[in-house]
């Protein structure tokens, strides 16, 4: 696996500092730059688990029309034109017209035209053969079928019972939507729509222990604990559970049984608009479920972060606060695996893929006992330059010093050394995105500007001497190099967290103390002359597992 | 840090616009054949130019925008249907940063731009594919499937897998770029 990095987002913690990286719990922590949001007025990174999400469109994923937020409610957030999801294998429905008489075989072909043909009508399945006329469904017109099916939806006793139970809890969601708005919670209330809020209220009523659910403050669990204690008279069902599927009936359908597929699977069953099928031959078309485009807010601000654009296709955004856009873009690389690879590439021309990749794997194996540079590629988005200065995370294991466990503990973790001074990243120019740009820019590397690496490849055995600094520096990209030193008791994953702070240039002199909440963030560099301001991040870098083998496998095949 | 695509100079022409088409490509009917510019027509990739619609004069079959990448072994082959009771070839559109991996199979209507198809996939006939859309590898798309803009899909028959994040296109399009300024002849023949 090809080593990598991602990006903290602190939302899931009470503290500003990452959770240790060899935790699994700490990759929901961690994401892909690319991923990230950026609030500026808060000056801080955001994730998809953090923003608040706000629908602005609705669109079916099928026929692509834009559905009127008006009707999705009425269509029961389906589709309600032409579009249906197959039962049994969940391919696009194709409507198809029945056969002419005298040919026979043309059904079977998925290339019939909607537009012609004999009634009745009924959908077919491309992808796995089903139709619709194997359940009885079958269409006089080839048009309006949504309406049809959904006729049959929406009177089946279960949609009745739901209905009702809509009408019943009306008024409890009115009361509670109007109470969380006291100014008690705290003035923006993150996620919570009425439905949510009447949902955790009624939780935290039933079940002890179990807090409202507001994703910013964890720990405020329970304060509102019986703000909403409001009686509400009980319903009374008018549908009996159990006797829609009478169970003499299923017995006698399982005894009958000659394969596991009769059974409709439960994925078959429950995304179903209606009630589900025990056989699988019993299963219904489904309208095809509406898609949404999404508004996100930052989750403590309320300002918006991204806003799509009004068409429902288009990849524009009116508004798009990435955090590519502010943090510099980090690529990890081992260049003892680059180069190794590279040999097996030009000396290997004939194996196969899958046997490469496997030799590229063993090529890139970091193994016990020795000690690999590893480089670190910082591309700068800003349109000036920026110093960026590194550290390592401390990892907890290390503080207890001079006891022995701590000490075998230490020699059997890896080290890492990254470069302790600040380097620079030149600023981002557009000129360097130019098409014709691009090839001048390769053939730069063979000149490039080797500052200390080269040369010193025969020391890996003994690390200390390999330097650690800047590798090369060109347009807004700078590669450093660090080290990592794995002794022979060590096992498991190079693995580190690794604190990456960056003073740049502010546009706006405008000071911006308040946001300030303990947070890793951007503040005014002190010493720095009032228009340079430091912002950090906490990042993981993962360089892959130890092997424990003695012999790297590559000199032995090579 | 990105490490070179070496191919041997002799396999490659490459023409006036910068693509890249390899002689052991089979190109098909290349007067029906459009190519945006920087795009890379790796080796074994069929493309059918020939099979165009019935009629006199010549049209275009297979468009392709910039920056694309046809992988080892794909096929392309404009989907066809009958209509009316005539059987025809229609013409197949793809846009530009399209990249489809290794070994898949392809024919669809439409491709939008910034489009990534993975290895080993079967594309449908009349299949449409919006702008930024991921396939994954060995996905089946049935015919006449629609892929929205920004999904993932993946599978057999293909599923929509997940919402792609809203910096898609930029990423794309700087992997595309990067991946054509890599794709160069070996250094002892420079
Ligand atoms: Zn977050
Ligand atoms: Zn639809
Ligand atoms: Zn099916
Ligand atoms: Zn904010």
């Amino acid at each position: 696996m090809a080593p990598k990095i991602e990006y903290y987002c602190p939302c899931l913690s009470e503290s500003p500092h990452p959770p240790p990286p060899n935790r699994p719990s700490s990759s929901y922590s961690f994401h892909p730059l690319h991923n990230l949001f950026f609030c500026e007025e808060c000056d801080a990174v955001r994730c998809n688990r953090c923003v608040s999400v706000e629908v602005s469109g609705y669109y079916c994923p099928n026929c692509l029309f834009e559905v009127p937020s008006a009707s999705v409610r009425a269509e029961k957030n389906r589709c309600a034109r032409n579009c249906f999801l197959c039962p049994n294998c969940r391919n696009t429905l194709t409507v198809v017209p029945s056969d002419p008489p005298e040919d026979v075989d043309s059904r079977m072909s998925p290339i019939v035209s909607t537009t012609l043909g004999e009634p009745p009508f009924f959908l077919y399945c491309n992808h796995c053969r089903w139709d619709s006329a194997e359940v009885g469904i079958t269409f006089e017109k080839p048009t309006g079928l949504a309406a049809q099916l959904q006729k049959f939806e929406d009177s089946a006793p279960e949609a009745l019972e739901f209905e009702r139970l809509k009408e019943h809890f009306e008024p409890f969601l009115r009361a509670s939507s109007s109470s969380s708005a006291l100014p008690s919670a705290s003035s923006h209330h993150v996620h919570t729509n009425p439905i949510t809020a009447a949902a955790s209220s009624a939780l935290a009523r039933d079940i002890p222990g179990v807090g409202k659910y507001n994703p910013l403050s964890r720990s405020r669990v329970g304060r509102e604990k019986g703000a909403h204690r409001q009686e509400y008279p009980d319903y009374k069902s008018r549908v009996e559970v159990g006797t829609a599927l009478s169970g003499e009936a299923d017995v006698e359908f399982l005894r009958h049984l000659e394969t596991v597929s009769q059974v409709a699977a439960l994925e078959q069953r429950w995304t179903n608009s209606w009630v589900s099928p025990l056989s699988a031959s019993d299963l219904k078309p489904l309208r095809i479920p509406l898609q949404s485009k999404k508004s996100k807010r930052c989750p403590s601000c309320r300002h918006i972060l991204i806003k799509p654009e009004q068409k429902a296709q288009s990849v524009r955004f009116k508004i798009k606060l990435v955090a590519a856009n502010y943090l510099p873009a980090i690529a990890v690389t081992l260049p003892h695996a680059q180069a190794a690879i590279e040999m097996l590439k030009r000396t290997s021309k004939t194996t196969s893929a899958a046997a490469q990749a496997e030799e590229q794997q063993a090529a890139g194996a970091l193994i016990a006992g020795h000690s690999y540079s590893f480089h670190l590629a910082f591309t700068n988005p800003l349109y000036d330059p920026i110093q960026v200065r590194l550290a390592k995370a401390i990892a907890p294991a290390q503080t207890a010093e001079g006891d022995e466990a701590a000490e075998r503990a230490r020699r059997s973790t890896f080290q890492i050394q990254l470069p302790s001074a600040a380097f620079p990243v030149g600023a981002f120019a557009e000129a360097w995105e130019y098409d014709d740009e691009d090839e001048a820019m390769f053939l730069d590397d063979d000149g490039m500007e080797v500052v200390e690496a080269r040369g010193k490849k025969g020391k890996d055995g003994r690390g200390k001497t390999r330097s650690v600094g800047i590798v090369e520096k060109r347009a807004n990209v700078t590669i450093v190099s660090g080290e990592v030193l794995i002794p022979k008791e060590a096992r498991g994953d190079v693995k580190f967290n690794m604190l990456v702070s960056y003073t740049y240039r502010s546009d706006d002199p405008e000071p911006s103390e308040e946001a300030q909440t303990g947070t890793p963030s951007r503040s005014h560099g002190a010493n720095k002359g009032p228009e340079m301001k430091n912002f950090s991040f906490y990042t993981v870098v993962d360089l892959g597992s130890i092997m424990y083998r003695e012999e790297p496998k590559l000199t032995a095949d090579l | 840090m990105d490490l070179p695509i070496y191919y041997t100079r002799a396999e490659y022409i490459e023409t006036d616009t910068g693509n890249k088409v390899s002689r052991r490509a089979t190109i098909s009917g290349p007067q029906n054949i459009i190519l945006g510019g920087k795009t890379v027509i790796a080796s074994g990739a069929i493309i059918r130019g020939d099979l165009r619609r019935t009629g006199p004069g010549h049209a275009v079959v297979i468009s392709l925008g910039r920056y694309c990448l046809i992988g080892e072994g794909c096929v392309m082959r404009p989907p066809y249907k009958t209509y009316r009771g005539n059987f025809n070839y229609y013409p197949m559109k793809i846009g530009d940063h399209v990249h489809i991996g290794a070994n898949s199979i392809v024919e669809a209507a439409t491709i939008g731009n910034h489009v990534e198809i993975g290895k080993n996939c079967i594309i449908g006939k009349f299949t449409i594919i919006k702008d930024c859309a991921r396939i994954a590898d060995n996905t089946v798309i049935p015919p006449n499937t629609v892929v929205p803009a920004l999904a993932l899909f993946a599978g057999s028959p293909a599923r929509f897998i997940e919402d792609l994040p809203e910096s898609t296109p930029e990423m794309v399009e700087a992997q595309t770029k990067q991946y054509y300024t890599r794709f160069q002849p070996l250094p002892a023949e420079r």
